[in-house]
């Protein structure tokens, strides 16, 4: 049959967000595949060297509308390092519970979407309502329902509102029980598993090859998460396991979310009984050294990694992003190729893409 | 940081005599076999801090020792590569990590004003491929060897790159 190119996107249901997706068909099987982005390119980087280290941070806020609590989060701790600072124990504990609120909510974002995609809208509207429960507690926390501006250079920027404790606990007991529902309202959906089960497969070796990281290379059976492996803030104190999956395909990448929003309520429940009475900020410098800074941290989309070359001045001289789903978005031709158009909307839905942060 | 790698190597010489205890610290294990095989090159080499080392490499090695990192060292994922300007070269930085032994090395290859070329690494790892034409697009390095240097963020027809200091908005 004659091949022929189709534009899936810019404008499209199944690119959230602005970026275009060429796919080769023959007939109905993808042949081959060229992700376009670049729609959303706001020159993030060229902004940040004109403005303070202070001023950036609700810059990084934007990276991400998903998650932005760790681009904001990682900004602080790559600035840290450059400028040698030590954040005091409490707000480490109060960054986790952050970090991994947003990761619930930024998970429930993507299961709300992805349901969507699949055709089912109940699982969009029971995600995006259980989302609310967390999306309202950071509203308690950092007054700010998506863009927090809320970690600080040296710490963050409040302490725990009131019954915070009580409430976070609550909420996460709450959600475990939506996470069974949710189980057995996906899994038990014959529609959404025939669209799930063996698409989109990604082989260990290629996922590897291709830099993808984030839950997308842990359901390709590679045991790799930097909260685990090189514990920032307070990871190394909490006991929880590293989702993995050996199936590869769109399931896997469904399973090893849910499975991180499990972990994320107990390390959650863990960092509130464990969190250290004490200052949740320490002031720090105006101007950072010349030198450079490192950081990097799991994001819900994967490792996100930022590079800092300080002059001396109270600017950055640099400021290097690197967005996880923009790698992982360059292997998508090798989990596209082979299956049918009407698979896209699984196979891509299932990366979680997020624009944003992709285009910076 | 010249006074850190004589530091460093002269310590790597004096465990030479105890290659257990070279087996045992990955950084130092990274930082010995770099500066073994590619002597003349690598310089600079330095533990920043436990998980994260540094060295500077001439980039006229550059693919063979991304080669050998992936190959014999283990690292298997390329993180970031970051394309800074400087007022007398460019420098690119390689963020390289090591699933096995869960470290990192910032590989950092200088390269002179008028010349911002380097070794495609996309042949070794394929994550690379992306990273690499945004530095091409936003910052104007040239890598060689590349199967698709184009831009990627920004029109195809755009002239200028935006990330150097002389670009003004």
């Amino acid at each position: 049959m004659a091949e022929m190119w189709i534009n899936m996107g810019p404008q499209h249901p199944m690119t959230h967000g602005l970026w275009n997706l060429r796919v080769k068909v023959d007939g109905e099987t993808i042949v081959d595949a060229v992700p376009e982005v670049g729609y959303l390119h706001r020159g993030i980087e060229k902004i940040c060297e004109g403005k303070t280290y202070t001023q950036i941070i609700p810059i990084t806020d934007r990276l991400c509308y998903g998650s932005s609590m760790t681009w904001s989060h990682l900004y602080c701790t790559t600035v840290e390092d450059l400028m040698g600072i030590e954040v005091p124990e409490r707000a480490k504990y109060i960054r986790v519970v952050a970090i991994e609120m947003q990761r619930i909510a930024s998970h429930l974002m993507w299961l709300a979407a992805y349901a969507g995609d699949l055709g089912m809208s109940v699982g969009f509207t029971y995600t995006m309502r259980d989302r609310e429960v967390f999306v309202d507690l950071l509203q308690a926390l950092t007054g700010a329902r998506l863009t927090y501006n809320y970690p600080r250079i040296g710490g963050v920027a409040h302490d725990l509102p009131p019954n915070f404790v009580r409430d976070s606990i609550r909420a996460t007991k709450y959600m475990e029980k939506r996470l069974k529902e949710y189980e057995d309202l996906f899994e038990g959906s014959k529609i959404f598993m025939m669209r799930n089960v063996g698409i989109g497969v990604l082989k260990r070796d290629d996922a590897i090859n291709m830099g993808v990281t984030g839950p997308s290379l842990r359901a390709s059976g590679v045991s790799y998460d930097l909260r685990k492996d090189r514990p920032y803030e307070a990871y190394g104190e909490m006991d929880f396991q590293v989702a993995t999956h050996k199936d590869c395909d769109c399931y896997a990448r469904y399973r090893v979310r849910m499975d991180e929003m499990w972990e994320s309520c107990r390390i959650i429940r863990q960092a509130l009984e464990k969190i250290p009475q004490g200052k949740w900020r320490i002031v720090a410098p105006r101007n950072a050294p010349a030198g450079t800074g490192f950081g990097r941290v799991e994001d819900p989309r994967g490792e996100g990694t930022m590079y800092v070359v300080g002059d001396g001045t109270d600017k950055p001289y640099r400021l290097k992003v690197r967005s996880p789903i923009f790698v992982t978005v360059s292997a998508a031709p090798k989990m596209l190729v082979g299956y049918k158009v009407a698979d896209v909307v699984a196979i891509m839905g299932g990366l979680d893409m997020c624009i944003g942060e992709n285009d910076r | 940081m010249s006074e850190g790698g004589k530091a460093s190597s002269a310590g790597a010489r004096d465990i030479e005599s105890a290659p257990s205890r070279i087996d045992a610290n990955p950084e130092d294990r990274v930082l010995r076999a770099l500066a073994e095989s590619f002597p003349k090159s690598v310089s600079d080499g330095e533990k920043v801090r436990p998980g994260l080392v540094r060295a500077h490499i001439d980039r006229s090695d550059l693919y063979p020792a991304c080669r050998m990192l992936r190959d014999s060292l283990g690292f298997e994922h390329i993180s970031m590569i970051s394309a800074v300007e400087y007022d007398n070269r460019f420098e690119v930085v390689y963020h390289i990590t090591s699933y096995s032994t869960r470290l990192v090395l910032e590989l950092i290859v200088p390269t002179p004003k008028d010349d911002p070329t380097v070794d495609s690494v996309s042949a070794i790892w394929g994550g690379a491929n992306w990273q690499e034409r945004e530095a091409y697009d936003l910052m104007g390095i040239v890598f060689r060897n590349h199967p698709k240097l184009e831009r990627i963020l920004l029109p195809k027809d755009v002239l200028y790159h935006p990330l150097r200091k002389d670009f003004r908005g």
